[in-house]
């Protein structure tokens, strides 16, 4: 049992309904802070729902309600992220998200990595392009992007594009990367350099990695889970 | 390539060649038929100039100025509040209750527009009255309010199509990056669903300019050049549809054909503006 310092995301009796049956029963979860936790199981049993409840993006979804609690330690204390006065705004910017297909925006490389910082609000130029390419470099991307930044986004390839929105999460600096599926459209090679990525930011983040790749997991995460039959259960 | 396929093809091609025919057939018939105007030189003072048969003076000015005032009007009222109530429904979307406020606004559509010109009537022109204390209620802004209730289900259906069409990843991307709604609308709903929502606007504008019934009800059909939002005007159509109830052969008869064919290149215009503005944003997009 890990010490309560090192625990970064506390997970107490989680249940959520879709149309009023139970997708997820009862989980209860700690999750060390700094470590790579790999969600394994079999497809359509929920696995993207419990990455969406660390962020709180299946809120859109229509009929669906949760139950239970979620605590995430920003700093030095606990935060329930389901607390009412907790803005959902905030959170996200602290707990980023990378999806199964990547899903740069229609517009320049340069401009999507910049997007998160627009969103929130920061409009100093300077500072702005320097986390841009801090992000960049951070996601094994600078090299291949730094003499076109303003081309279309839309024209990398698959593995670059992964990469791009891996870069977007990163520029807010989240504590904790919520990783649904990010290799599954990518060949072998690309897979492989952001699995290496996901090594080298473990000094920075705690993340979440749904996967279906047995081999893959066993490669890059500390732990493993498998989600089945609406339960979660630790597999080593 | 077998027969059945040519037989095929040929039908389809035909039963285009026909429908694009009849349009082009419309406006040739029309332009025939206003010719023996067209003939005297007179189209401009036509256009522009006052009507007053008695002294001999056929123009539509009155009813050109009446028309544009009011589908204009009409749809500076519609679009502020499509544009929230799509937004409501295909963004916002709380508990999903757009999806009935949707199947509403569809059955709206579906109201003769006579039923509207009586709510106008016995509702909105003594209301109007009341209000401003001028005239008779019968006016350009009776008209609009009740022509924009009556085109706002065409905009807000455009809209919400349009919005739907919003690719999911990119909302999903904005929503994960602490996105807001508004944000959201205007850095990725926007930019995907302006071309889809100005088809809406043309439309709803071309509606509201071809609708009848309303104005000829409502807005009193004075003659005269209307000189603010509170004066009685007559539309186009409206004016068609009078001349043609009181006459068959005279000046005043040939001059709705004319009214007709403002009509219709106004319409076209617009359409052909937009179809213009698309193919230029999008040369811009490429480069």
């Amino acid at each position: 049992m890990p010490m309560t310092e090192n625990i970064k995301i506390n997970i107490k009796n989680l249940w959520f309904y879709y149309n009023d049956h139970p997708i997820l029963e009862d989980i209860s979860l700690e999750i060390p802070q700094n470590t790579i936790t790999a969600v394994t199981g079999p497809s359509g049993q929920g696995k993207s729902t419990f990455l969406m409840t660390l962020n709180r993006l299946w809120e859109s979804i229509e009929e669906t309600r949760i139950k239970g609690h979620i605590e995430i330690r920003f700093g030095s204390d606990f935060q329930n992220i389901y607390d009412k006065r907790y803005n959902v705004s905030d959170l996200r910017r602290q707990v980023g998200m990378v999806f199964q297909v990547p899903n740069p925006l229609p517009m320049s490389i340069y401009n999507n990595i910049a997007f998160p910082l627009k969103l929130k609000g920061e409009n100093n130029k300077t500072l702005g392009s320097f986390r841009v390419e801090d992000a960049l470099k951070r996601s094994f991307l600078w090299d291949e992007v730094k003499d076109r930044l303003n081309e279309d986004a839309r024209a990398l390839s698959g593995g670059q594009q992964q990469r791009l929105c891996i870069a977007r999460a990163l520029v807010l600096n989240p504590q904790v990367l919520l990783l649904d599926e990010p290799t599954s459209s990518l060949d072998d090679k690309s897979g492989r350099v952001i699995e290496d990525l996901l090594l080298e930011l473990k000094k920075d983040c705690t993340m979440i990695l749904v996967s279906h790749y047995l081999d893959q997991v066993k490669r890059i995460a500390d732990s493993g889970m498998v989600l089945s039959d609406r339960q979660m259960k630790q597999q080593w | 390539m077998d027969v059945k396929e040519t037989i095929f093809k040929s039908v389809f091609f035909a039963a285009s060649i026909l429908s694009a025919g009849i349009t082009l057939f419309i406006l040739g018939f029309m332009i025939v038929l206003a010719l023996p105007i067209l003939k005297q030189g007179l189209f401009f003072d036509m256009l522009t100039g006052p009507w007053a048969p008695d002294h001999g003076l056929f123009g539509l000015g009155p009813m050109i100025i009446g028309t544009i005032c009011i589908a204009l009007m009409a749809l500076v009222i519609s679009f502020p509040v499509s544009l929230g109530c799509s937004f409501f429904i295909g963004i916002l979307n709380p508990r999903g209750l757009g999806k009935w406020l949707k199947k509403i606004i569809e059955s709206m559509t579906a109201v003769p527009t006579v039923i509207y010109g009586f709510v106008g009537i016995f509702f909105l022109v003594p209301l109007v009255r009341e209000l401003f204390l001028k005239g008779s209620g019968m006016c350009i802004l009776s008209a609009a309010i009740m022509l924009s209730i009556l085109i706002s289900p065409t905009m807000i259906l455009f809209f919400v199509q349009s919005f739907s069409m919003v690719p999911q990843n990119d909302l999903n991307a904005v929503d994960a990056l602490g996105g807001n709604t508004a944000q959201k609308f205007f850095y990725v709903v926007l930019p995907h669903s302006w071309k889809g929502m100005l088809t809406g606007i043309i439309l709803s504008f071309g509606r509201a300019m071809g609708d009848t019934l309303i104005a000829l009800m409502i807005s009193g059909n004075s003659v005269a050049f209307p000189g603010s939002v509170l004066d009685s005007a007559r539309t186009l159509t409206a004016h068609i549809a009078l001349i043609i109830a009181a006459d068959f052969d005279s000046i005043e008869f040939k001059t709705i054909f004319l009214s007709s064919i403002f009509l219709y290149i106004m319409t076209s215009f617009g359409i052909i503006m937009s179809r213009f503005s698309f193919k230029k944003r999008k040369t811009i997009n490429e480069t």
